[in-house]
């Protein structure tokens, strides 16, 4: 577009034609009031506060809609602009119950800001005001419609953004309401981001109701870590207590946007479950003790049983994914300065024989670009909302997308194919692509793949990659516990070596890239997570790991942490029964906002963050725990002034790999594949604690669904439980497949 | 008199294909699909007609139809506006009855000028009798092989659908009509991006009113130096005029521009017996209310009702005669707009309803002093600032009302009663 040169308030300024208005008022931060513009969504023109006065054209123009032209002189402020501005206030106050006082958007209102500049103080309207209804949208949102403007930013949110046109306009002229067409509530994974955009106090948080105003609380600047995004937050706190949760612009991660469940776990922190105090189990009977006391406790159980017994390759330390970058590398750093390599984080993996590896080199901005995705084992949506939402961007503006899934999954953007495939098929039919795609690249295939049969669909995922300019293939966490998850990702290595694809792994998610960064995986001659459960070790170090929800092999971890002679420490933020039963001494920990630390997104970003409250009762963050464990134990290293300088001493580390399991199977297996996955608002003990959320349709999401051939041969019907989750038949999953959805812990998973 | 549009209606079956090209219609659609006519030509014929939108904007149709993009390589749309909603007007109706084929022609005509392959009649939802004889109609044409692909071995194709709506007075604005057609809900949208460019389904689209189609074929045939002087400069051709309330013989005319009004009046059969004319308003009920003297020295065309102080519109001259009280007329308008109001925008959803409430509390007897003020400050608001011209359009009759008709505002706010009915 060309440079064009206009006249805003008498001042010449240089702009791109066909630029609209307010785009350039903004740059330029000259004030223009607007309440239905939204810089991220499509323009409406509606409320029409933005009317400014454009030379020449008899009637005033609104700034969102008017696309400038070269030589346009424009009055933002002349007596013609402000005339129409002031109408327009005058007629959205009239019917505007002017509620301020019991208002929760009062003091974060658009309508009271711009009512200040532009209002009149004694109101000429002496009709009866509009009264509406309110409908139960759901736990997140709080309705009061009364308020409502009219705005249509939430409906265009819903429509634009979350993808689900769940909020509408109904009725004509002054019986216009906005209003969700369904009588569900919301059901969009992204809901609570219609309360950011509501301009006055129709849409708010109905967890944070009544709770307090906005100039109350302190604002800290945060970083979510429920995924593999790390969306920028800003918690609001008062009074050492995160009171709410609201989004903070950053293109290149999150936009505008966060999900529900970055928005809303902190209700969580203040569940009656955390743990508040150090513990000690003296003959089998817990004990509330000094903080010292416990240390001294940890570090003789650690002396007694590992230390002092020369049998440091006996020590073990596990993880949950929520850790910071720092507490990973402290706790690692801990382990491998006594002598051990038994470190691992991959609590959930069945078979690290065969874990995935594999590279994600794609920027989340560059998932825009795209021109072709194909999404491997994942039900992107609800596991990775961000990530999701930039795909469906790209899907918008044109790119394709193939998904292979051994199940269904209500995608809000058109595919271009949805194969349903059993898992034990998954590699196969990879293998057939790759057989294709080198035949479209004439290259020879190799070995492997001599007598893999190319099926239709293979060759059609084949040919699209083949064809795409800039394509991605996205491997997900459906992957992990498939018997061939290794060969799947070598597969997807090789697919997108050669056809020039990037890659991106989400198999892993929440800050599982600051674990691998920090090195918290096993050293040469360690032992993995489930060798270590094989091992007998006399001792561990558990961070934040809730065994039922945290193991794949939940029943033998609790069993043989539980084993008389091992001796375990666990560090965690929550109570859990099976953590108190194995454990020999507790350390309460702080939860997600009550400490400093870093979260490394799938991007490789590392995203540091300060706490926003401190630490409750006696709770310490893990990383002073850590670091306090280590200089009691007289490790060498341990110096630190603050979190920052664990943080600088990781930048300096090379960083550890996995060992990466390099052969391909291509087979087709047999028998029934579990696909066992933490329900989405069960990720990790935060969200499990927070109520809201819980409350919502996505929270309440518990089944292990399977068609009904599958369900027959595992002799199981509507109303039975498998593995201890009610069994849903749903002929949408792929033959010999059960996916499973759990939003509790379970001691059955096998 | 009735020398277009309404040129059969002394006919047997006026509406029928074989009255129709009888009297020479489809002649010029004959000639397009020999390849007898460009484009160009029939838009120039259209400048020199001086045909303007008959709708009630005005716009010239030549140059509306030159607007689009007729190379571009996407689909087209002509969209006829049959959806006759303003109050005092019931011409596009009549022609829909008693002459659909000349708007047929007219269209497929449009869809030639434009290369646009597809043709949408919006009907009124209320005009249960034209949308069948319009049906009918375009059975006859697919019969007689004057519609479809490749017409007649030609390369012209064009296809026509009719679209009955569903009650709503703004999905006769154009763009709300556009939303209405793909399946949304009738509310107007913001322009630009104008039809021309982004229209029904995202495409080109013309939109025109039905009167305007139905003269297209007749100013082709004729020529457009034959339409343009039955009218008067700047105004070309004859128009349909609507003639309705306090007259002997209300009904539709169509005359030419430029006709003086008091000679229209008298072709009504004036005012009803021992009353006076007392207001007239010309245009369609969202055009200005003129007072008998204005009415009297104005001319029926577009510069003439301009400089009485109103506008042509789409031609509904509503008489109104000594006995009619104009705080009662008025109230009942504003609540024509208040109930037709789309919602959509801030300054017609308001004030609409403030308007009429504001009125009904004066006819109610409970009328404050500074009402009068407050009208004229409300609807001053609304002027101007809405997304579509419905704002304007509620504005206009209350600013007009309250100019020209004052003292019975003030006389009912302060009696509380109706200075003419009591």
């Amino acid at each position: 577009m060309a440079d064009i040169e206009i006249e805003i308030d008498g001042n010449s300024i240089n702009a791109k034609a066909g630029e609209m208005l307010i785009t350039v008022t903004d740059r330029e931060g000259i004030s223009v009031p607007r309440f239905c513009y939204h810089k991220k969504l499509s323009i409406a023109a509606n409320c029409r506060m933005c009317l400014v006065d454009v030379e020449g054209a008899p009637k005033p123009q609104p700034a969102c809609s008017t696309p400038i032209a070269d030589g346009m002189k424009i009055h933002t402020q002349n007596e013609k602009a402000k005339a129409s501005q002031k109408a327009v206030m005058e007629f959205l106050l009239i019917n505007h119950p002017l509620d301020c006082p019991i208002c929760d958007q009062g003091g974060e209102c658009e309508l009271q800001d711009v009512a200040m500049d532009y209002g009149s103080d004694v109101s000429r309207f002496t009709e009866g005001k509009r009264i509406v209804a309110d409908s139960d949208i759901g736990a997140l949102i709080q309705t009061d419609m009364t308020r409502c403007i009219h705005c249509t930013r939430c409906v265009r949110f819903g429509a634009e953004v979350a993808g689900i046109m769940e909020m509408g306009g109904t009725g004509r002229g002054e019986d216009m309401k906005i209003e969700p067409f369904l009588t569900e509530g919301i059901q969009s994974e992204l809901s609570g981001n219609m309360i950011d955009v509501c301009p006055v106090g129709a849409l708010t948080s109905k967890p944070f109701r009544y709770e307090l105003r906005s100039w109350q609380m302190n604002a800290v600047s945060n970083v979510a870590r429920h995924d593999l995004v790390g969306s920028n937050i800003i918690t609001q706190t008062y009074k050492g207590k995160v009171k709410r949760i609201v989004a903070k612009d950053n293109e290149s991660i999150n936009e505008t946007w966060i999900s529900d469940r970055d928005r809303f776990s902190y209700e969580g922190l203040s569940h009656e479950n955390r743990l508040l105090s150090p513990q000690i189990k003296v003959e089998g009977t817990w004990k509330e003790v000094e903080w010292n006391v416990a240390l001294d406790f940890a570090i003789r159980g650690l002396a007694n049983n590992v230390i002092n017994t020369h049998q440091s390759d006996k020590l073990g330390a596990l993880a949950s994914n929520t850790a910071t970058l720092e507490e990973f590398h402290l706790l690692q750093k801990i382990l491998r300065e006594i002598g051990s390599e038994n470190i691992d984080h991959r609590l959930n993996v069945k078979n690290l024989d065969h874990a995935i590896s594999l590279e994600s080199n794609i920027k989340l901005l560059g998932l825009e670009g795209i021109d072709h995705a194909l999404v491997i084992g994942s039900n992107l949506r609800l596991e990775q909302p961000m990530i999701s939402h930039r795909l469906r961007k790209a899907n918008l503006s044109g790119a394709s997308i193939d998904v292979i899934n051994a199940m269904a999954f209500d995608f809000n953007y058109r595919l271009n194919s949805e194969n349903i495939i059993s898992p034990n098929q998954t590699a196969a039919t990879l293998a057939g692509v790759l057989k294709s795609v080198l035949g479209n690249a004439h290259i020879e295939v190799p070995d492997y793949l001599v007598d893999i049969e190319v099926s239709d669909i293979a060759m059609q995922l084949a040919d699209k990659l083949s064809q795409s300019n800039n394509s991605v293939i996205v491997l997900g966490e459906h992957i992990v516990n498939n018997p061939q998850a290794s060969s799947i990702a070598n597969l997807v290595s090789e697919i997108a070596q050669h056809t020039d694809s990037t890659t991106l792994n989400v198999s892993a998610t929440a800050n599982s890239m600051a674990a691998n960064m920090a090195g918290f995986v096993p050293g040469k001659d360690g032992l993995d997570v489930n060798a270590m459960l094989a091992a007998d070790l006399k001792a561990y170090i558990l961070l934040d790991v809730y065994p039922q929800y945290d193991f794949h092999h939940s029943v033998q971890a609790v069993e043989a942490l539980s084993s008389d002679d091992t001796f375990v420490i666990s560090l965690n933020s929550f109570k859990d029964d099976a953590v108190a039963q194995y454990s020999d001494v507790l350390l309460p920990i702080a939860s997600f906002y009550e400490t400093s630390g870093s979260h490394v997104n799938v991007e490789g970003e590392v995203q540091s963050f300060a706490a926003a409250v401190n630490a409750p009762s006696d709770t310490k963050p893990a990383w002073k725990v850590l670091k306090v464990l280590a200089d009691l134990l007289e490790l060498p290293g341990f110096h630190y002034a603050d979190s920052a300088q664990v943080t600088s001493e990781i930048m300096h580390q090379s960083h550890k790999q996995h060992a990466h399991n390099e052969s391909i199977d291509v087979k087709v297996k047999r028998g029934i594949n579990v696909i066992w996955q933490k329900s989405p608002y069960a990720v990790d003990v935060l969200s499990r604690h927070a109520t809201s959320l819980q409350a919502t349709n996505i929270g309440q999401i518990n089944s292990a669904s399977m068609n009904k051939a599958t369900a027959k041969k595992l002799e199981v019907a509507l109303g039975d439980e498998y593995l201890g989750v009610p069994v849903a038949i749903n002929e949408a999953v792929a033959n010999n497949c059960v996916f499973v959805n759990a939003n509790h812990s379970t001691g059955v998973q096998s | 008199m009735n020398e277009v549009c309404f040129k059969n209606l002394d006919q047997k079956d006026p509406w029928s294909l074989k009255t129709y090209e009888a009297s020479g219609g489809y002649s010029v659609w004959r000639k397009i699909l020999k390849g007898e006519l460009t484009p160009e030509q029939i838009i120039d014929e259209l400048k020199t007609s001086g045909l303007r939108g008959r709708g009630g904007a005005g716009f010239p149709t030549g140059l509306k139809w030159s607007f689009m993009p007729r190379n571009a390589n996407m689909q087209k749309y002509v969209v006829c506006n049959s959806d006759e909603g303003e109050p005092g007007t019931c011409k596009d109706r009549d022609i829909l009855r008693f002459n659909p084929h000349s708007v047929i022609e007219g269209m497929a005509i449009g869809g030639f000028v434009m290369n646009a392959t597809k043709g949408y009649n919006y009907i009124r939802g209320e005009f249960m009798e034209p949308f069948y004889r319009f049906e009918d109609a375009l059975k006859e044409a697919y019969d007689a092989g004057l519609l479809g692909d490749n017409i007649d071995g030609s390369s012209v194709s064009f296809d026509l659908y009719t679209h009955l709506g569903a009650g709503a007075y703004i999905c006769g604005e154009e763009t709300a009509l556009l939303e209405s057609l793909e399946g949304k809900k009738g509310q107007p949208r913001f322009k630009p991006p104008f039809p021309a460019n982004i229209g029904l389904f995202g495409m080109p689209t013309t939109i025109n009113n039905t009167e305007s189609f139905a003269s297209v074929p007749d100013i082709l045939a004729k020529g457009g130096q034959w339409f343009a002087d039955i009218g008067v400069a700047n105004s070309g051709g004859c128009k349909l005029f609507s003639v309705t309330g306090h007259v002997n013989k209300p009904a539709n005319f169509e005359v030419p521009m430029g006709l003086p009004f008091k000679d229209l009046l008298e072709m009504a059969g004036g005012i009803r017996e021992g009353r006076t004319l007392k207001a007239v308003i010309p245009g369609g009920s969202s055009t200005p209310v003129l007072t008998a003297e204005a009415a009297m020295a104005m001319t029926m065309d577009y510069d003439g009702i301009d400089k009485a102080g109103s506008m042509l519109g789409a031609g509904s001259v509503i008489i109104m005669d000594d006995s009619t009280c104009m705080v009662e007329t008025l109230t009942r308008l504003a609540h024509f707009y208040y109930d037709e109001s789309c919602g959509q925008c801030t300054p017609c959803r308001e004030g609409t309803g403030w308007l009429y409430r504001v009125l009904k509390r004066i006819m109610d007897g409970n009328g404050k002093a500074d009402d009068i003020d407050l009208l004229m400050g409300v609807q001053d608001k609304i002027m101007g600032n809405t997304i579509c011209a419905l704002g304007d359009a509620a504005a206009m009759p209350v600013e007009s009302f309250l100019r020209c008709f004052r003292e019975e505002f003030e006389y009912y706010i302060e009696h509380g009663k109706s200075m003419v009915k009591g």
